[in-house]
């Protein structure tokens, strides 16, 4: 079951990825990297899962040298990685209207002022 | 722990007093006088405190492990949240607080008439204190932090002044394929904590080494390919041309000087540290074979240009290639002269892009094509843009001929050592690049500072005091670290590579005096006892002296003799058809532009430069495309050697 998980977190990487590279528009690029970063989160949520754990969260003197919990680190990096991406989408979606505003347009092919 | 100005914590207080600063400017940065004094003082402390510690740990040889909040390990398990500073870290903490310090300095005039100004130094001071948390931390996942906030605030400040041709491009660019770097960072930094069960950097390079399976070749891939998009290293330099082009000059300097270390130190970690696998004669070939095509490419991407800046840029990566290739040797005198040439190409891409920003200002161009005879209305500015490109096209006394020397000695020694006929090749390369960087100075300094002055540059003023101060600094320190490379050596670049060569001594600096030996085992690397000899030793001195006797002596026979040059022109030569002018009748003068003072050269190099020019399109398309190409070519490398 969780090898799914796998499975599809590096399914949503790739996805994501593809997107960007096969996509011409600026906006479907910034869904692109959600999409992958939204993959990763998968990937570590994943990692972090025991068979039958219960949620890490417990009071002083309530963990005993019998609970079994899944792995709280992985948690709260994607807590991190969450926060991180919606950064991500906030400061380019400000971007990809900045650059509507100067070009007119959201295709990549048209936006290439600087090449060469 | 109660003595607060103990050096133990001057790491945590480089970091924090940058992002202190951030906060502060934001709070009160309506106040002119006082948000300068609020940056200046900020990035004083932090180089300070990097300052200090250069006698415990560059001379005394300590290995600084700091546990926030004081949790040390607990059951052989790195839970806590660390610094740690050896003498690699401290070397780049110290190259990014000089780099960040001259840039604060410069913007204060620099940045004066531009809007905003308060969001524009807590930018800086975020973009510093990332740069400065990514060098001394010594936990993983904090590593990945520090890297997505270096990386937004050079996004935010490539496209600060979003009116300018092509910001706002260039930082949309750079933000979407940074952020694939960033997210194969983060799915790299998982799936080793996936095996190894820690996020402590010195407990991974215990681990990691003697468990290598799939999953860490893969993370191996990932991590490194995200590291390249910091470093801009080949396929990733055509972001760091945008970038470069648009953003201001004093954050030219940071992206150039400041983020590609950061990329580099991050390759450094993985190969030297976290996978120990550089004793591996493929992986000398990866990190070698990267850093000749960065070299090479860039640097006739370099001769195309037609833009200071952007010309400037493609010269910083062709300067990052010959880091990472001596850095690929795996020899101790390959590796002190690669971060040698890290540190020099910090301080002399700085001052050249300082320089262009100075042109900038005075001028409102960066256009090879318009600019031209400056250096009668900017004298100050030529004559210290004419050290900066002196040291990078390697002239000596100056600090590029020193390291670029010592990367040729140790490429040729590593041909004799290896008996591999192919770094004989890699010292050729290095030597045509220097020679094509030569030539494109020659270019840049004929176009922008001599020549005719074009009439609307009549009324061009030298730049202020402030920003002549801070190019001044970095002329000054090329010089010195050109002169002295015996000191630079001796208490900055070996203390440095032997600590890059002796991974076992980071482990237990963190984890306890022998937990190398026990959680590694035979895995262990042997302690190396590094060796730094060069041959053919020269001496900067005899040349400073030479340089000195002929410019002597051309002041005199300038001053005294009664040569008349408009006369003797006149007389000899009475046709003007053989006089010395390019093309064209002579009443039509054409200034040596951007593309013409080599255009044999140029003429017989049409087919590549036209290819190469077709390639670089600036579609983000292609660019994610050569990303992820780049990462499944180091992910099939991973999988086939090892």
């Amino acid at each position: 079951m969780i090898t799914f998980n796998y499975i599809a977190s590096f399914f949503l990487i790739a996805l994501g990825f593809y997107t960007i590279i096969t996509k011409f528009n600026l906006v479907k690029a910034v869904i692109g990297l959600s999409i992958a970063d939204y993959g990763v989160n998968l990937l570590i949520i994943s990692i972090g899962y025991v068979p039958g754990g219960t949620a890490p969260i417990f009071t002083q003197g309530e963990i005993t040298q019998l609970s079994y919990f899944v792995d709280p680190i992985p948690q709260a990096l994607t807590l991190t990685s969450i926060v991180i991406g919606a950064c991500v989408t906030a400061m380019s979606m400000s971007l990809v209207m900045k650059l509507h505003e100067s070009y007119g347009t959201l295709d990549t092919r048209e936006i290439r002022r600087l090449h060469g | 722990m109660s003595n607060f100005m103990n050096y133990i914590h001057f790491p945590i207080y480089s970091v924090m007093v940058l992002f202190l600063g951030a906060f502060l400017i934001v709070v009160l940065g309506k106040n002119k006088t006082l948000r300068s004094i609020i940056a200046v003082l900020s990035v004083s402390i932090s180089l300070a405190c990097m300052i200090a510690l250069i006698k415990p740990v560059m001379v005394n040889g300590e290995v600084i492990a700091y546990w926030m909040g004081n949790r040390v390990p607990a059951g052989g398990y790195a839970i806590g949240i660390a610094m740690e500073v050896d003498a690699l870290s401290l070397f780049f903490g110290l190259l990014i607080s000089t780099a960040v310090f001259v840039s604060t300095v410069y913007s204060i005039q620099y940045m004066a008439h531009d809007e905003n100004i308060p969001q524009y130094y807590t930018l800086l001071l975020m973009l510093a204190g990332g740069v400065m948390g990514l060098v001394l931390s010594g936990d993983i996942f904090n590593m990945f932090i520090m890297v997505e906030i270096l990386t937004f605030a050079a996004v935010a400040l490539t496209a600060f002044r979003n009116r300018v041709f092509g910001a706002l491009e260039a930082a949309f660019k750079y933000l979407v394929v940074g952020c694939m770097g960033s997210t194969c960072i983060l799915a790299g930094t998982i799936m080793l904590y996936a095996n190894a069960h820690t996020l402590n950097f010195a407990q991974l390079s215990a681990i990691i080494p003697g468990n290598m399976n799939t999953s860490t070749k893969i993370a191996f891939a990932l991590l490194f390919v995200g590291f390249s998009t910091k470093a801009f290293i080949v396929p990733f330099h055509p972001l760091a041309a945008d970038a470069h082009g648009a953003a201001p000059a004093s954050i030219s300097v940071l992206i150039s000087g400041v983020l590609t270390k950061s990329g580099i130190y991050g390759i450094i970690r993985l190969t030297y540290f976290l996978f120990q696998t550089m004793g591996l004669s493929t992986f000398q070939f990866l990190l070698v074979f990267i850093g000749c095509v960065s070299m090479f490419l860039c640097v006739t991407m370099a001769l195309a240009q037609h833009d200071f800046k952007r010309l400037l840029a493609f010269h910083s990566i062709s300067q990052i290639g010959y880091v990472l290739t001596a850095v690929g040797l795996f020899t101790a005198v390959g590796f002190s002269s690669g971060i040698y040439h890290a540190l020099n190409h910090t301080l002399f891409k700085g001052l050249l892009f300082l320089a262009a920003g100075a042109v900038l200002h005075e001028t409102g161009t960066t256009n090879l094509d318009e600019l031209g005879g400056l250096s009668k209305k900017m004298p100050h500015t030529t004559v210290l843009f004419l050290i900066g490109a002196f040291s990078i096209s390697g002239i000596p006394p100056f600090n590029g001929f020193a390291s670029k020397w010592m990367i040729y000695q140790a490429c040729y020694q590593k041909a004799v050592e290896s008996g591999n006929i192919g770094y004989v090749l890699v010292t050729v390369i290095c030597l045509v690049t220097s020679v094509l960087t030569l030539a494109s100075f020659v270019k840049v300094s004929q176009s922008v500072f001599f020549g005719r002055l074009p009439e609307k540059y009549e009324n061009v003023k030298e730049v202020s005091f402030g920003m002549r101060l801070a190019m001044g600094i970095f002329a000054l320190l090329c010089v010195l670290t050109g002169l002295f490379p015996d000191l630079v050596g001796k208490y900055l670049t070996q203390p440095a590579a032997t600590a890059a060569f002796n991974a076992s001594s980071y482990i237990d600096a963190m984890l306890g005096e022998g937990y190398a030996a026990s959680a590694m085992g035979p895995f262990l690397p042997a302690a190396q006892n590094v060796v730094f000899y060069e041959a053919g030793v020269w001496s900067p001195m005899s040349w400073l002296l030479i340089m000195c006797i002929v410019l002597l002596a051309i002041t005199i026979v300038a001053v005294t003799s009664k040569y008349d040059r408009v006369s003797a022109v006149s007389s000899g030569e009475a046709d003007a058809k053989h006089a010395l002018f390019f093309s064209g009748e002579e009443a039509v003068y054409s200034q040596v532009g951007g593309s013409d003072l080599f255009w044999g050269f140029k003429h017989n190099w049409r087919h590549y430069f036209s290819f190469m020019h077709d390639l670089h399109s600036g579609i983000l398309n292609d660019y994610a495309l050569w990303a992820v190409v780049d990462l499944a070519l180091v992910m099939l490398f991973m999988l086939i050697v090892l």
